[in-house]
């Protein structure tokens, strides 16, 4: 699952605009992971939650390729 | 301005939930059909328009130095960035920073250049590496007062700067084209992802600090770094080189994915300083000895898969001034402890202990050696008035090979500071540019034609394609003329028929859908480069061509895009610089 979590979310955006690949965004003024697939396990968003909400894993679900995509 | 979040009629937004969800199914792989699901209404999309001296595209540590001098000179300056200030691309992951200090180093700084030159095989371009040394410390030091060796995190002491000169900042916008018009640089167009909005930027210059660039592969920082600046220069007109060497990274064979575990816990360092210590590597032995023996292998550069010691007999040429081998790993453990990474006499950043794979950068060249062509060594691209520092310029700092230690850092802020002064002074002497209203609407129905198509091919698809075409050992790292010939035929495919056929349903796609496109033109320019250079040198090898061969490939390979769209290659022999018509 690449970013596994956020849990405890105080609204901060911190993340969303730390992940250099667009995988968070906010949705009811709280964090989502929106597009897991493109996650890097970077780490940068775990890094700057001020209040290490968000949880991660060494798995990346990489999606099956399909034919005529 | 009307954005889709604005409107609050319920049919469309409750449609837009309905066929959002289906959207992301099919991102996931888990649809078969190509109809797009389109979440936004590609005809309420707002524009923004913007003026400035000089545009700084990218938000790393070239675009930070870029953006200061050139505002420091006297130039009105605007810094548009992908992802944040700080966070995007490979700056927020470097934590070594290359310092020549007189005071303190041995040796001068001609010992120096002349080290890197006989380790480069003379691929390095020498009045780069020159100004690498001769600029390091002083750029050292202003990053020291804004904060930046103090923190782990480059966001707040990058902001210093640009919040005390006042530098207006867009930040999570993704810049698709730059614009020429009368044959100089007039701006940039593109979209933010955070709103269905398209944004112009007028500049008189303007400086790429777009990064580097790769295949999106698994195990290295680099996802959000796909040649953009790169390609958006050669479809106007700019030549570009370095494009045949390779990075070559490992990663760990357990996580591959998991960049972060796999560099131990060098992302979450204080940045530091070193001195000079110049090497040969960055893994193309390695690859070999992968693509030889088979994976996983173990360690750095030099050290031995599985510990068996097998020998392999060819593989790519370290000169013996710069071979070595690396302790073996303490008893009880497979490798080097985690965070030894770019330590003094250990594996270069990156490399990780235990049994790795390769492949985890693929795409990518060694630093600062791709990218635009320099025509001046103040980082002036063939095209008056746009510029190009750090790795989106192919300076040829470093060379064909990765040669001194935390130069990636160090040489994006000098690059980045000597491109801002350039730019300002060319802009404060030129008139603002004129761009027609019908170049616009052209321009901005190109950005957002994914977003129109009602079929086509999803950008992850596409991607996908393209990596299982591009990625394998056998294409780009351990090279053949026949393999390439097979790749190539596959990535014309892709970019004849389905770059033009991606589609998005929302921003978030619409970046990949770009991106996809520019990394299938990065493609064909590393293979068409690969086969020019039929030779094997530094970080570029061939199998059917693996020696040295100094008679005829003492140069480097330009391309540029000819007047019928086809890809030209040309040689620009080393230590010269190129014709400037």
């Amino acid at each position: 699952m690449t970013i596994k979590s956020i849990t405890g979310c105080i609204g901060c955006e911190e993340c969303v605009k730390s992940c250099p690949c667009d995988v968070i965004r906010m949705e009811h003024g709280r964090a989502v992971i929106a597009y897991p697939a493109d996650c890097q396990i970077c780490h940068l968003c775990r890094m700057y939650c001020p209040v290490d909400a968000i949880e991660m894993s060494p798995e990346k679900s990489i999606p099956v390729i399909v034919p005529w995509g | 301005m009307t954005t889709p979040s604005d409107t609050s009629g319920p049919t469309r937004r409750a449609f837009m939930a309905l066929s959002g969800a289906t959207a992301g199914l099919a991102a996931l792989g888990m649809q078969a059909w190509a109809q797009n699901a389109v979440e936004i209404d590609p005809d309420a999309i707002a524009n923004t328009d913007h003026s400035t001296d000089v545009l700084v595209i990218g938000g790393g540590m070239a675009g930070l130095f870029a953006a200061v001098k050139a505002h420091d000179a006297g130039a009105a300056t605007m810094i548009v960035s992908k992802g944040r200030l700080g966070s995007s691309g490979l700056t927020p992951f470097g934590k070594g920073f290359f310092v020549f200090d007189p005071a303190t180093e041995s040796s001068t700084i001609d010992d120096f250049v002349d080290t890197v030159s006989r380790s480069a095989l003379g691929t390095n371009n020498p009045v780069y590496t020159r100004q690498l040394a001769e600029h390091s410390r002083d750029r050292a030091a202003e990053l020291r007062d804004w904060g930046f060796f103090d923190q782990t995190l480059a966001n707040r002491p990058f902001m210093q700067p640009i919040e005390a000169r006042g530098i207006p900042l867009l930040e999570r916008v993704t810049i698709t084209h730059l614009i020429k018009e009368n044959g100089r640089i007039a701006g940039a167009a593109g979209f933010r992802i955070d709103a269905a909005e398209t944004v112009i930027i007028r500049a008189k210059s303007v400086i790429l600090c777009t990064g580097a660039g790769g295949f999106k592969p698994n195990g290295f920082p680099l996802g959000d770094l796909t040649h953009d600046g790169t390609v958006m220069a050669y479809r106007i007109g700019a030549k570009v080189t370095g494009k045949e060497w390779n990075d070559g990274h490992m990663t760990r064979a357990d996580h591959p994915a998991a960049t972060f575990d796999g560099w131990g816990d060098m992302f979450e360092r204080v940045p530091s300083t070193n001195g000079v210590e110049v090497h040969h590597d960055l893994g193309v032995d390695l690859n070999y000895r992968a693509y030889v023996l088979g994976n996983p292998v173990a360690g750095g550069p030099g050290s031995l898969p599985g510990g068996d010691g097998a020998e392999v007999a060819g593989g790519p040429f370290v000169p013996a001034e710069f071979q070595r081998n690396f302790d073996g790993p303490p008893p009880g453990q497979d490798g080097p402890l985690p965070g030894q990474g770019g330590a003094p006499g250990g594996p270069p950043p990156g490399f990780s202990p235990g049994a790795n794979v390769g492949g985890a950068s693929a795409g990518m060249a060694i630093h600062k050696s791709e990218g635009l062509v320099p025509f001046d060594d103040r980082c002036a691209s063939n095209i008056p008035g746009l510029y190009a520092a750090g790795d989106a310029l192919g300076s040829h700092m470093a060379g064909g090979i990765y040669t001194q230690i935390g130069s990636s850092l160090a040489g994006s802020a000098v690059q980045g500071a000597i491109a801002g002064e350039a730019a300002a002074e060319f802009a404060v002497a030129t008139p603002a540019p004129a761009i027609t209203d019908a170049r616009l609407v052209e321009i901005t129905g190109e950005i957002l034609a994914p977003l129109r198509r009602e079929a086509g091919y999803g950008p992850a698809w596409v991607t996908q394609t393209l990596q299982g075409v591009i990625i394998p050992n056998f294409v780009l790292y351990i090279k053949k003329g026949s393999m390439m010939q097979a790749a190539l035929a596959y990535v014309e495919e892709l970019r004849d028929h389905h770059a033009p056929m991606l589609r998005a349903a929302n921003m978030h796609e619409l970046r990949l859908a770009w991106e996809t496109r520019n990394m299938i033109l990065s493609a064909e320019m590393k293979l068409r480069a690969s086969m020019f250079r039929t030779e094997s040198r530094c970080s570029h090898y061939r199998l059917d061509y693996p020696e040295i061969d100094d008679v005829n490939w003492r140069a480097w390979i330009n391309l540029h895009q000819g007047a019928d769209g086809t890809m030209q290659l040309s040689k620009q022999p080393f230590g010269t610089w190129p014709d400037p018509s």
